[in-house]
């Protein structure tokens, strides 16, 4: 009896388990086939960086099986990525990646798809809201920083730098031209010997436009010793009119952005000294999305880092991004 | 006559030397207000540490001439098209259509979006440049054209006729043959001169046809084109570029430099381009029936018709060479930045239309002239110049630009007294002016 009672407990026993691990492991298998529709709303695609930040953003993509990523690009126009976000709500995305064009112009929108009950995670600018799940980005400051201490110490260091610097802003009205500036005057602040030759002269993030600035640049000022591009382009722009001017070899060129196929091919080039990585929190932004929605906590801000780029490591990083 | 008696006669009426020299000083207020701005540049130039004037030197002048002259070319076309009281909106992105395929050409080996656009391209526009130039020739000579009713007059007309339809297409056949004997290599200069400006003359036919078929506003069709060009670029650029670098020498033929080099040290070759597109579209707007056809048009469309002015294949030609000179300033644009991307002309249009009009070409059409135009982009070229030299920071730049863009205008339709009296005696003296 005795036997047949134990066998039986230990049959209910095996049976429970058995039942218990079979829901498991189908719930588990359910969570790996569940497909999610992911919509991302991308401000332009027409800027060397954001078509990085895409390409980031479909590789990891592509990493997940269960992701289908829908990308929307607005053109450059707040409206227009209004109208984006409001396709994605209607379409009951399962989260929402959105990388603003502004902030007032698209809280409303975020607020919105909130509270349809689709987790938004906002990438590089940020909103007015606390009504989101997570922010992912760079941080410009940082990158101020790291150029001023590069400049400086390049320039002689502290107490003793010296030379003429043309610095070529991005755009006057935007937020992060100014994180990228103040910083390197503050570093700068007490030496004697540094002198920044241009009054915010914009270029407009543009290649073209800083060859003209510094083409003028140049004649003007017999002794230019750096020149600070808030991004790579600009920079190399100053680069490829110094160089008509056959004076490129005795001045030093800084950017900022450190795309692999721009600042980092310039600076194994020779072209740029130094580069700064603004990375685009296209991969991470998509990691932390699928972290929400398997049920883990997340940060409600999430800041990426910066890394120089000089000679010492931009071959490394042009292998690692298959061009070398 | 007294002394007394000629001074009282030059009040009551000028005396007609005085009169001539005044209406030599009014025509010629623009380059009075060009010369004015230069001693301006002068006088505020920074000196050199040898205490040289930067404004004055030989390279700050090369630099501006350079710099003006991309928007310089596509100015010249917008002035035609502003001529016959058209206006062309797409001229930037049509400068970055050409752009991007340009840079292509130079930089991709094979077939690509941007040689199975630009082949045929190419084909049709010397098909039909050719075929023009032949009938031009046969009509000069004779060949074809005499009217009479004479049967054997007439098949030699005919036969004249298909042998140089024969001759322009295998004209054509050769340019296209050529072309894409260059695809498996990657593309010389020559072969990005000939294609791409024809990428932009099919592009501009195009919209003048749409104009004259449709019988629609310029001012639409052209919106619609520059917003659709715009997005053409970026297909034809491919979903994952945003640039196209050229680096001459690596990815690209290092004889793509001679497009931007400074010539024997003197003259860079973008300037060269735009005197020579200058003097040419300056010889066709005087001296030739098609340039003064286009006044007509601009002057009275229907009249034109009315005496038999084929308006509407004047208009698609004006078009076609608007959006060819824009593509032929992409081609100097890239040898220039050493790039191809879709935002390479964004605000070039209204740049080039400021610079028309500034020098003196009615946005009503009809009048108005190439060398004009020039002074307009000077005027653009050397101010920019002297903010720049005087490190004017840019927000102030634009808001000067805006200002001069009033005056000129002001002075050039010789308004600007009456402006003045308009703001100082409001009411009073707004009777007496009509």
């Amino acid at each position: 009896m005795t036997t047949r009672r134990e066998f039986a407990k230990q049959f209910i026993g095996i049976a429970a388990t058995a039942v218990a691990i079979t829901t498991i492991s189908s719930s588990v298998s359910q969570a790996e086939d569940k497909k999610y529709k992911i919509g991302f709303s991308q401000v332009t695609t027409v800027e060397p960086w954001r078509v990085q930040f895409n390409k980031d953003l479909r590789a990891e993509a592509d990493k997940h099986p269960n992701v289908e990523l829908i990308v929307a690009d607005a053109g450059d126009r707040t409206e227009k990525q209004v109208a984006d976000v409001e396709n994605f709500i209607a379409q009951q995305v399962d989260a929402l990646l959105i990388s603003p064009k502004e902030s007032a112009g698209l809280t409303g929108v975020v607020e919105k798809a909130t509270a349809a009950g689709i987790p938004v995670f906002v990438l590089d600018r940020n909103v007015d809201t606390d009504k989101f799940v997570q922010w992912v980005g760079g941080n410009n400051v940082l990158i101020g920083e790291a150029a001023g201490k590069y400049i400086l110490e390049t320039l002689g260091g502290k107490g003793k730098a010296k030379g003429n610097i043309v610095e070529i802003y991005g755009g006057l009205g935007i937020k992060a031209t100014f994180e990228r500036s103040d910083p390197v005057h503050a570093a700068l602040a007490g030496e004697a010997g540094v002198k920044f030759l241009l009054d915010k002269q914009s270029a407009d993030w543009k290649q073209d436009k800083a060859y003209d600035i510094m083409a003028t640049a140049l004649r003007n000022h017999e002794d230019i010793t750096l020149v600070y591009g808030h991004n790579d382009p600009m920079a190399y722009g100053a680069y490829l009119a110094a160089k008509d001017a056959g004076r490129e070899k005795s001045i030093i060129f800084v950017g900022v952005d450190g795309l692999p196929d721009e600042g980092v091919k310039w600076v194994h080039d020779g072209v740029l000294a130094a580069t700064f990585l603004y990375p685009t929190p296209g991969a991470e932004g998509l990691r932390q999305a699928l972290k929400h929605l398997a049920g883990e906590k997340v940060e409600k801000s999430v800041v990426l880092g910066t890394e120089p780029i000089t000679k010492a490591n931009a071959d490394e990083i042009l292998k690692r991004n298959g061009l070398m | 006559m007294t002394t007394q008696d000629r001074n009282m006669s030059q009040i009551i009426e000028p005396s007609k030397t005085t009169s001539n020299l005044l209406g030599i000083l009014l025509r010629t207020k623009l380059f009075w207000g060009l010369a004015a701005l230069y001693l301006v540049g002068i006088l505020s130039s920074p000196l050199t540490s040898a205490g040289r004037n930067i404004f004055l030197s030989y390279g700050n002048t090369t630099d501006v001439l350079r710099q003006v002259s991309v928007t310089g070319i596509v100015a010249i076309g917008m002035t035609l098209v502003i001529l016959i009281a058209g206006i062309d909106l797409s001229v930037g992105s049509l400068l970055a259509l050409g752009s991007v395929t340009c840079a292509m050409l130079l930089t991709k080996e094979g077939w690509t979006a941007a040689t199975y656009f630009g082949i045929p391209a190419t084909g049709l526009v010397v098909l039909l440049s050719s075929l023009f130039v032949m009938n031009f020739i046969g009509k000069a000579a004779g060949l074809i054209g005499q009217r009479s009713d004479n049967t054997s007059a007439k098949s030699a007309d005919m036969a004249f006729r298909s042998v140089f339809m024969l001759g322009a297409v295998v004209v054509a056949l050769l340019a296209m043959v050529w072309a894409a004997s260059q695809v498996d290599t990657k593309f010389g200069v020559l072969a990005v001169l000939l294609v791409v400006p024809c990428i932009g003359a099919v592009m501009g036919a195009l919209n003048g046809t749409l104009i004259v078929a449709g019988k629609l506003q310029p001012f639409i069709v052209t919106l619609a084109m520059m917003v659709g060009v715009l997005g053409l670029a970026r297909v034809i650029a491919g979903q994952d570029t945003a640039v196209y670098p050229v680096y001459t020498g690596t990815n690209a033929t290092i004889n793509f430099e001679n497009l931007r080099i400074l010539l024997w040290g003197v003259i860079p070759v973008p300037v060269l381009f735009f005197l020579g597109v200058l003097i040419v579209f300056q010889f066709v707007t005087r001296m030739t029936t098609f340039g003064g056809y286009l006044r007509a048009i601009g002057g009275n469309e229907e009249a034109s018709r009315l005496a038999g002015i084929n308006v509407g294949r004047i208009k698609i030609i004006t078009y076609a060479i608007s959006g060819y000179l824009a593509a032929l300033a992409s081609v100097l644009y890239v040898a220039q930045f050493r790039q191809g991307k879709p935002d390479a002309g964004v605000g070039l249009e209204l740049d080039a239309i400021a610079a028309v009009v500034i020098g003196g070409t009615s946005l009503m059409g009809g009048k108005g002239s190439v060398i004009g135009t020039l002074v307009g982009v000077l005027i653009f070229g050397f101010l920019g110049n002297i903010l720049q030299l005087n490190n004017i920071d840019s927000n102030t730049q634009l808001i000067l630009k805006g200002v001069i863009i009033i005056l000129a205008v002001l002075v050039q339709e010789g308004q600007l007294q009456s402006f003045f009296a308009g703001l100082k005696f409001k009411g009073s003296l707004g009777k007496r002016r009509p």
